[in-house]
């Protein structure tokens, strides 16, 4: 019997899916990027019954580590590290910049494009950025080969390091589906990874205060 | 809210009342005398009467022959004019208790189908509906719903297992209690991560409740000697606390519930450290005030029941107290966290040496804020103490400031909990939060509350920080009290008022 897999993936929206040896048996999507909290649990239940399974057949859950806006990424992992816990199934991680390459290779693909430039990813940073990485392709198995990244730059920046005669980039929306895919390639290639960690590429917001003593000066003045 | 009711079990002697309210709700249908009779003094029944006064305003009977692993509920009554009191609700859980204490592994009883709010205490208590009896109630030609409750699916008359996860500041809390006894209680902190900055850092203390959770939750299982298959439900703080650092909690509480299948439960932290008082002693004696002081909250509140009756009666209007110890700390060249740093630096020191202000003691600012705090202006008052000291060329004697403010916070926290057990008229003061670990304050309220004849309560330090204990605590209780679990849509709430102890 296949491998039952629960994906996750809260870098944008909150998107969950359950596929079973490569065939999707059901999936959620909720678009707003925000409310990860409040969703998260529906999604998963959801996905799970629409499956038609138990929790407990799940073997493996593979999350998306983003890189992604930090509050919500991180709900995403946390609720598929405390799933994979409860149900005892291997924990797996994976770049959601992966997944979007998978989907803008698909549709490259269908649209019979026989071009062979490398492809840009690139996500919503917020504060005018953009988290990006570029991929030259797939693997004989279908997951995405990275070249470069992923890295987090503003717009006109990245212009200038990818000319369009370089690259190609493409529109495309992240789905817990296409992370199952990029899964089911790693897993085939032997390149999956326990990693889970989140992917922030920016340190937290907090600047050590320079000189201790300097609070009592500024509340007094 | 006190309900004025008493159930106990029925005797004959309640006879003439039960039949009174039988024929009053079961007009068409009631059950004669003899029947009743019968069925009240009967050896395989257990029959439970409630009552207002020497009124019988409800009745409930069930019936369990011995060897037999199904029970039933015969009947339930409860007067028109008693309704809406939790008194059907009441009777229900201490017959299911009774049940599981006769060892019966299912219990069933027949509703009418045109009878929806019945139907919805029902499923709450975890009875389900498995069948339905064509035109049952006759005359009225009404359908009757089975429905069929399975003891090893519900916590009902026995303690529940519950595993709570608190990850609302920079403490990532997990702990597991059966009832009303504590099994484990692991905290990891990120109070190092956070010493450079000179306070809690929102997003340095959420990254590191996500790394954090899975070490915490091992060692949680591993102390009690439990799997999470032993886990009966979960409970997380949904707030109130740092937004980011909350919702890693509630998403991985969410999965977790999912995962094992098992209830959930969206518990208020402050009620939380109220609570887990109940660990220590077996149960929360009310009423109490109760004093919450810590780097992120300085509440005041007044706990008359712990799942139904808690009132703010104050708080901090800009620092915690614990964000205070912090600030003055920085001002005094000391590390951080501030608390037991200045601790240390007042030992010796002279807390009379300076009178640094009481915030909101005045006599004006005592009309409007009673039992509210403020220590922002105390942090200030430190501060310029220490430049004028510095400008006027003299050395600083650092035990005695920190001695003088260290007072000057005690004393305030001290002195509105103490008012507000005199004003109310409750024996009792609770002490909570991570600044219980202060000496001085534990002394003072020692201190002033024997003067006034009320009894001080600190738990144990390890339970007055943030912990997962206590929201397993309060879940557990939420369980016992029948209270139905929380969806999974919550979110988190960072402004959550001490008013909603558990959120659906």
């Amino acid at each position: 019997m296949p491998n039952w897999t629960l994906c996750i993936d809260t870098s944008a929206g909150t998107t969950v899916a359950v596929l079973q040896g490569g065939e999707v048996r059901s999936e959620i999507h909720f678009d707003e990027n925000m409310k990860h909290a409040e969703r998260i649990g529906d999604a998963i239940a959801q996905a799970i019954s629409g499956a038609g399974i138990k929790p407990g057949r799940v073997g493996s859950v593979v999350v998306g580590r983003g890189p992604a806006p930090f509050t919500g990424l991180r709900i995403g992992i946390a609720a598929a590290a405390m799933f994979a816990e409860g149900v005892g199934a291997q924990l797996f991680g994976i770049s959601s910049l992966d997944a979007l390459a998978l989907a803008a290779f698909q549709k490259r693909s269908a649209t019979g494009e026989s071009s062979s430039k490398p492809i840009l990813v690139t996500a919503d940073a917020r504060r005018s950025e953009h988290y990006w990485a570029l991929y030259s392709g797939l693997t004989k198995n279908g997951a995405p080969i990275l070249i470069e990244g992923p890295g987090v730059a503003k717009p006109a920046a990245l212009d200038q390091k990818f000319s369009e005669q370089q690259v190609e980039r493409t529109q495309v929306k992240i789905s817990a589906v296409d992370l199952g895919k990029v899964f089911d390639a790693q897993i085939l290639d032997g390149t999956a990874s326990h990693v889970v960690e989140a992917m922030y590429l920016r340190e937290a917001d907090a600047v050590a205060p320079k000189v201790l003593r300097d609070f009592g000066k500024k509340v007094s003045g | 809210m006190s309900t004025a009711f008493i159930i106990r079990e029925a005797a004959e002697t309640d006879l003439e009342q039960i039949m009174a309210l039988e024929n009053a709700c079961f007009s068409n249908d009631a059950w004669d005398q003899d029947t009743m009779h019968f069925e009240v003094v009967a050896h395989h029944t257990y029959y439970l009467a409630a009552l207002e006064g020497d009124a019988l305003i409800g009745f409930a009977g069930l019936s369990k022959i011995p060897g037999n692993e199904q029970a039933d509920i015969q009947t339930i009554a409860v007067a028109q004019s008693a309704r809406g009191k939790g008194i059907g609700k009441a009777l229900m859980l201490e017959l299911l208790k009774e049940a599981r204490r006769l060892q019966a592994e299912e219990l069933f009883l027949e509703v009418r189908a045109d009878n929806p709010a019945a139907q919805k205490l029902y499923l709450n208590l975890g009875f389900e509906h498995i069948d339905t009896r064509k035109r049952y109630y006759q005359p009225d030609d009404v359908d009757a719903w089975v429905m069929r409750l399975q003891f090893a699916r519900t916590t009902i008359g026995r303690e529940p297992i519950v595993l709570g996860i608190e990850t609302s500041c920079d403490e990532t809390g997990i702990g597991i209690v059966r009832g009303n006894t504590l099994l484990a209680n692991i905290i990891s902190s990120s109070m190092e991560e956070h010493a450079r900055f000179g306070g809690v850092v929102p997003e340095i203390a959420a990254r590191a409740h996500l790394e954090a959770l899975r070490p915490t939750l091992h060692q949680a299982l591993a102390k009690a000697n439990l799997s999470l298959k032993d886990i009966d439900a979960i409970a997380v703080t949904n707030g109130p606390g740092l937004g980011g650092a909350l919702m890693v909690g509630v998403g991985a509480a969410k999965a977790l519930s999912v995962a094992i299948e098992k209830p959930i439960y969206a518990v208020n932290h402050l009620v939380g450290h109220v609570g887990v008082d109940i660990l220590e002693r077996g149960q929360l004696e009310t009423p109490t005030v109760a004093l919450l002081v810590s780097g992120g909250h300085t509440s005041l509140l007044l706990v008359r029941d712990l799942l139904n009756d808690v009132e703010l009666l104050g708080e901090t209007i800009d620092d915690a107290a614990g964000e205070a110890f912090d600030k003055v700390a920085r001002v005094l060249g000391l590390k951080y966290p501030g608390g037991p740093e200045i601790d240390k630096a007042a030992a010796g020191g002279d807390p009379k040496a300076v009178r640094f202000p009481r915030g909101l003691s005045l006599p004006k600012d005592m009309e409007k804020h009673r039992y509210d705090f403020s220590f922002s202006g105390l942090k200030t008052a430190v501060a310029r103490w220490v430049e004028k000291t510095e400008a006027a060329g003299e050395e600083l004697n650092v035990a005695n400031i920190a001695a003088s403010f260290r007072e000057a916070v005690a004393d305030v926290l001290v002195t509105k909990a103490v008012n507000a057990c005199l004003d109310h008229k409750v024996p009792r003061l609770l002490l909570g939060g991570g600044v219980v670990a202060n000496a001085r304050l534990r002394e003072l309220a020692a201190e002033r509350c024997a003067a006034h004849g009320i009894e001080l309560r600190i738990p144990a330090l390890s339970l007055c920080t943030d912990n997962g204990a206590m929201i397993a605590a309060l879940g557990a209780q939420l369980i016992m009290a029948g209270r139905a679990p929380s969806s999974l849509h919550f979110g988190a709430d960072s402004t959550l008022p001490v008013t909603s102890v558990q959120t659906l």
